[in-house]
This record gives structure tokens, C-alpha cells and sequence, in this order.
């Protein structure tokens, strides 16, 4: 006999009953339909059992490793696909005392053919948890057969996936976020990242770094320096950091992004605490004085237009994680500011699963 | 000093924690999966188990599917001809960053063009573009109608839907191909592991 070797949670058929008044009666056929932790299968356990009554627990076992058979939903008494998602049939055996093991998100529970939405049961079987996949945070109790329309695209259903963020982050031994450096050009963005990453590195941590130049030559080529296509230029890379921090890295955004609206759009995309602002508070004049690319020399002379800092405004953010100061007195390299980032990351607990 | 498109003056920053570095922490080597086929053919499916798969055997992996994508990134898109394309190119563009962050990245979307497909081919050397072809037929996808899609092309709901009213061209030279056997489809564990064996044998779960 197979033990079931996914992640499980022990529901006991009385809560089961509390949310289906209607199962009743002696020798029912209990089965139950899993949506898995975030993932479109749906599991069906047929259960057999001469047990007259719900209250006890016994442990149940897998007779044979789950099938997939096609797509649908799998009604084992009429033995036909019933609904939406993909249908597994597992034969199972109870004996002694048993308990319900249970995929995490049990969604339906279909006692003597009737089929409940019971919603998550949760550790103790009352209440209903939410799951984050890919970033978003999905309520369970989510139907499969869910179509959606989000912004110009129809039709389109999310689709769970059985591997979480919680498990990407333990196999790093870290937890994902995003760091999104801000400031003027020639502040120090792309060398405290790069320090910041080689720092992360010999921690043995991983992280990536998304540079705004960098990006530019690549997803956001089709973008220039307009406004809108700041702003645009702006949501995708928050879009692409809010993935590689649901993969779990620790992503370095380093980009001007000057406008206070659409930062603040990006730190919208993250869950509470996951978006770490960090503005490098460089006064123009350094930056200017510095001029790593030559690019205040084009833009006061007239051959850039639009440029931050001289034509364009640079917003300052009102309320961000960590300032990078810039002092005359003490001249910090880029490692000693990324040691004050990494050491924000350790107090936060970013730095373990 | 460069200009790429429309972006002017722009500089690539190089850094000294760069891919291989990132490789050899996770232990494997970044890679894009890519996995086409009409819609209900089972990408979706394929793309979770072989996630499962490479995750027990303690790879890093990520799944980039495109009706996921569609909620964030790629929201502004349609499924005009020209939004297909675009949102296949940034999804091959995030593939890519995520292949060059060490990851094996599994990007699951119809993408009905062939030469859409082989732009983002292009964009990966090296060989790290591992195209998987969901050869399953359209009379199958569409008894299976997982999303309903099928049904609503028929009625006229949809249009321009893949496989009714808009084409679907197969990979002429794909690395991967799964189909059915004597009629029947292989099980989802089968199919993700053939493509983890493929991974294996190719030199992507391990740094070496």
C-alpha cells in the first residue's frame, strides 16, 4: 500500500458533515475533491467504509499510486468525467480509527454524489486561507472553471501550480523580495547593486539584478524616455521583479525611476514588506560632478532631452526603507552601503526561509 | 554608450556576480523549457509536474504561463496577431533574465508562430532553448475543453480562437515532441519525465 506522499492536512469528516448537513446515513461513499495547494488537479478519494459513524479517525491508505486519467472531474460511481480540471482516481482502504488525509486546499467534498464547495478547511477545518501563487493572492474556494478578464486579455483562467513560493524559498534558504534602488543618475545605483549582489553571493544567497540600461536593451527595447514610457518602462520591470521574488531570489532593481506614482505602483504589486525602497540621496551636483556616463555634459548642452535632474524632475520618496546618504565627511564605497541593506535584510529575516 | 530601439544612451552594466557564478551556487545550469500546443493540449499540466519533478531533485525552476502572465505583466495585451507577438516576445525576454539568473525557466503558452517561437530561440545561445511541442490532436484538446474555450470558439463567442479560426503551426525542429501513443495520451509523470531525463542527459542539473 502506497502512502499518499503529497503535503497534507487531517480534516475530520465531522467538519466535513458540520458543512454538508446533507451527508447522512450509514455506508456512504465519501469522496473527496482536492484543489491542491495551487494547482488546477483535482483529486477524487473514493472511500468505502462500513462505519456507521463520522466522528472517529482512522489512517487511510493509498491502494494504488494516483491515476490521471483525461482531463475532467472523475464521478467513480457513474464513472464518468463530470466537470472541469484534471481527475485522479484513488482507490483507498480504511481501517481502525482513520483520519481524512487530505491534499492543503480541500475545495469540494462530494458525499452520496452530492458535491459541496466546502471551501478550506484550514489546520483545524474552519477557516478558509489564502494561498499566494505567482504573487497573487487567491482565496480558496477559487473554482476551477473561473474564466477571467484582466485588463485587454479575455478568456484567461490563472492557473495554480503544485510547486509555492514557500517551497522555492527553502530550498534557498531565503525569502524573495524585491530592493528597488532609486535615485538620480551617477547616484551609485548600479555599483551598491552590484555590490549589494556580490555580498548577497558570498552569503550564498541568490539574488539577480534587473539595471535599467541593462533591461532596456532587451524587454523594454521598444520604450524610450517619454513619460509614458517611463511609467511603462517602470511597471514592467516591477512585473518582472514581483516574479523573481515569487521565485524566491532577493531581485536588485536599479533604475531612476523618478516618479514617485509609478514607484509606488510597483511597491502596490508586493505583499506587505516585500518591496524594500532604497533611495540613494546623492545631491545633483555630486552626481553631476561624477558623471560616470557623460551624460549631464550632453543634456546641458543641449543634446539629450528631458533628462532627470535637469530638465526633468526627480521625485524623492517620502517613505522608503533605507536612505544612502551621501556625506562629505564620510565617504562610504558601495560596499559599506550594501552591508547596511544586507543588514536590513537580516533584521527583516529575508536572509533564511 | 549605446541606442537599442528606442531607448538612447543607455550603457550595459556588467557586475562580478554574473551566470556562472549564479550556477554554480544552485548546482544546474539556466535554461528556457519552452512548451507549445493548442489550447487543452496540456502544457500547463506538463509545466507543474516537470516543476515538481526538478523541485524533488532540489532544482530551481519557475513557471512563466501565459495566462498567468496576461494578469501582470502582459495585461495591456490582446490576442490580436500583433499583441501574440509582443507577448510572446516578452515572455521569451523574461525567460531569458530568468535562464541568466540560473533558474530552468518553463514557459507554457499556445504561441501559435513559428516565427515567434524562433525569435525567442534566437535570443537564448548557447543551446538553452528547449522547445517541447504538445503534439496532441485538435479533436482531443477540444473533448477536453479544460477552460470552456472550445465550446464559446464554436458559438461564434470567441474569436480568433487557436485551432478554430486562427492556425496553429508546429514546430518543424523541436527538441522535444509528446504525443500520443496507440491513442493514448501519456501521463503527465511520463511526459515530465522524459523532459527531466532530457534536462539530465543535456547537462542542465549540474554545474560542471
Amino acid at each position: 500500500m502506497i502512502m499518499m506522499t503529497h503535503p497534507v492536512q487531517k480534516i475530520t469528516v465531522a467538519a466535513i458533515r458540520r458543512r454538508l448537513p446533507s451527508v447522512t446515513g450509514a455506508n456512504p461513499v465519501l469522496n473527496l475533491q482536492f484543489l491542491c495547494t495551487s494547482s488546477i488537479l483535482f483529486i477524487t478519494l473514493v472511500i468505502r467504509t462500513s462505519i456507521f459513524h463520522f466522528s472517529g479517525f482512522c489512517s487511510l491508505r493509498l491502494e494504488s499510486p494516483p491515476v490521471l486519467p483525461k482531463l475532467g472531474f472523475w464521478d467513480s460511481r457513474s464513472d464518468k468525467r463530470i466537470g472541469l480540471g484534471v481527475g485522479v482516481v484513488s482507490p483507498v482502504r480504511s481501517k481502525g480509527f482513520w483520519s481524512v488525509m487530505a491534499m492543503e486546499r480541500l475545495q469540494m467534498a462530494c458525499v452520496n454524489e452530492k458535491v459541496d464547495n466546502v471551501g478550506d478547511l484550514g489546520k483545524d477545518g474552519s477557516e478558509l486561507v489564502e494561498n499566494s501563487t505567482n504573487g497573487h493572492v487567491t482565496v480558496s474556494g477559487r473554482t476551477v472553471s473561473q474564466l477571467a478578464t484582466i485588463g485587454n486579455s479575455t478568456n484567461i483562467m490563472w492557473h495554480g501550480c503544485p510547486v509555492d513560493k514557500v517551497e522555492r524559498q527553502k530550498l534557498l534558504k531565503q525569502k524573495g523580495c524585491v530592493i528597488w534602488i532609486t535615485g538620480l543618475s551617477g547616484s551609485g545605483k548600479s555599483s551598491v547593486a552590484c555590490a549589494l549582489s556580490q555580498s548577497l553571493h558570498c552569503r550564498g544567497k541568490l539574488s539577480y539584478i534587473l539595471d535599467g540600461d541593462n533591461v532596456r536593451h532587451g524587454l523594454n527595447r521598444d520604450l524610450s524616455f517619454k513619460a509614458e514610457d517611463r511609467a511603462e518602462n517602470i511597471r514592467r520591470v516591477g512585473e518582472v521583479a514581483k516574479l523573481f521574488a515569487d521565485a524566491g531570489l532577493i531581485c536588485i532593481a536599479s533604475l531612476i525611476s523618478p516618479y514617485r506614482r509609478d514607484r509606488d505602483a510597483c511597491r502596490a504589486l508586493l505583499p506587505e514588506g516585500s518591496f524594500i525602497e532604497v533611495f540613494m540621496d546623492v545631491p545633483l551636483q555630486v552626481c553631476e560632478a561624477r558623471d560616470p556616463k557623460g551624460l549631464y555634459k550632453l543634456a546641458r548642452a543641449g543634446k539629450i532631452e528631458g533628462f532627470t535632474g535637469i530638465h526633468d524632475p526627480y521625485e524623492p520618496p517620502l517613505n522608503c526603507e533605507i536612505v544612502l546618504e551621501h556625506s562629505e565627511e564620510v565617504c562610504a564605497s558601495p560596499r559599506d552601503m550594501a552591508e547596511k541593506v544586507i543588514h536590513y535584510l537580516e533584521e527583516n529575516g529575508y536572509l533564511q526561509a | 554608450m549605446s541606442t537599442v530601439g528606442n531607448s538612447t544612451n543607455i550603457f550595459w552594466q556588467e557586475c562580478p556576480v554574473g551566470r556562472a557564478e549564479r550556477q554554480k551556487l544552485l548546482n544546474q545550469k539556466g535554461c528556457v523549457l519552452w512548451i507549445t500546443g493548442l489550447s487543452g493540449s496540456g502544457k500547463s499540466t506538463l509545466a507543474c509536474t516537470v516543476g515538481r519533478e526538478l523541485h524533488s531533485k532540489g532544482k530551481l525552476s519557475y513557471i512563466l504561463d501565459g495566462d498567468n502572465l496576461r494578469h501582470g505583466l502582459n495585461r495591456d495585451l490582446g490576442f490580436k496577431a500583433e499583441d501574440r507577438t509582443e507577448n510572446i516576445r516578452r515572455v521569451g525576454e523574461v525567460a531569458k533574465l530568468f535562464a541568466d539568473a540560473g533558474l530552468i525557466c518553463i514557459a507554457s503558452l499556445i504561441s501559435p508562430y513559428r516565427k515567434d517561437r524562433d525569435a525567442c530561440r534566437a535570443m537564448l545561445p548557447d543551446a538553452n532553448f528547449i522547445e517541447v511541442f504538445m503534439n496532441m490532436p485538435l479533436q482531443l484538446c477540444e473533448e477536453r475543453d479544460a477552460k470552456g474555450l472550445y465550446k464559446l470558439a464554436r458559438a461564434g463567442k470567441i474569436k480568433g480562437f487557436t485551432g478554430i479560426d486562427d492556425p496553429y503551426e508546429p514546430p518543424l525542429n523541436c527538441e522535444i515532441e509528446i504525443q500520443q501513443k496507440d491513442g493514448v495520451c501519456p501521463s503527465p509523470s511520463d511526459m515530465a519525465g522524459e523532459v527531466v531525463t532530457y534536462l539530465g542527459e543535456k547537462g542542465f542539473l549540474q554545474y560542471s
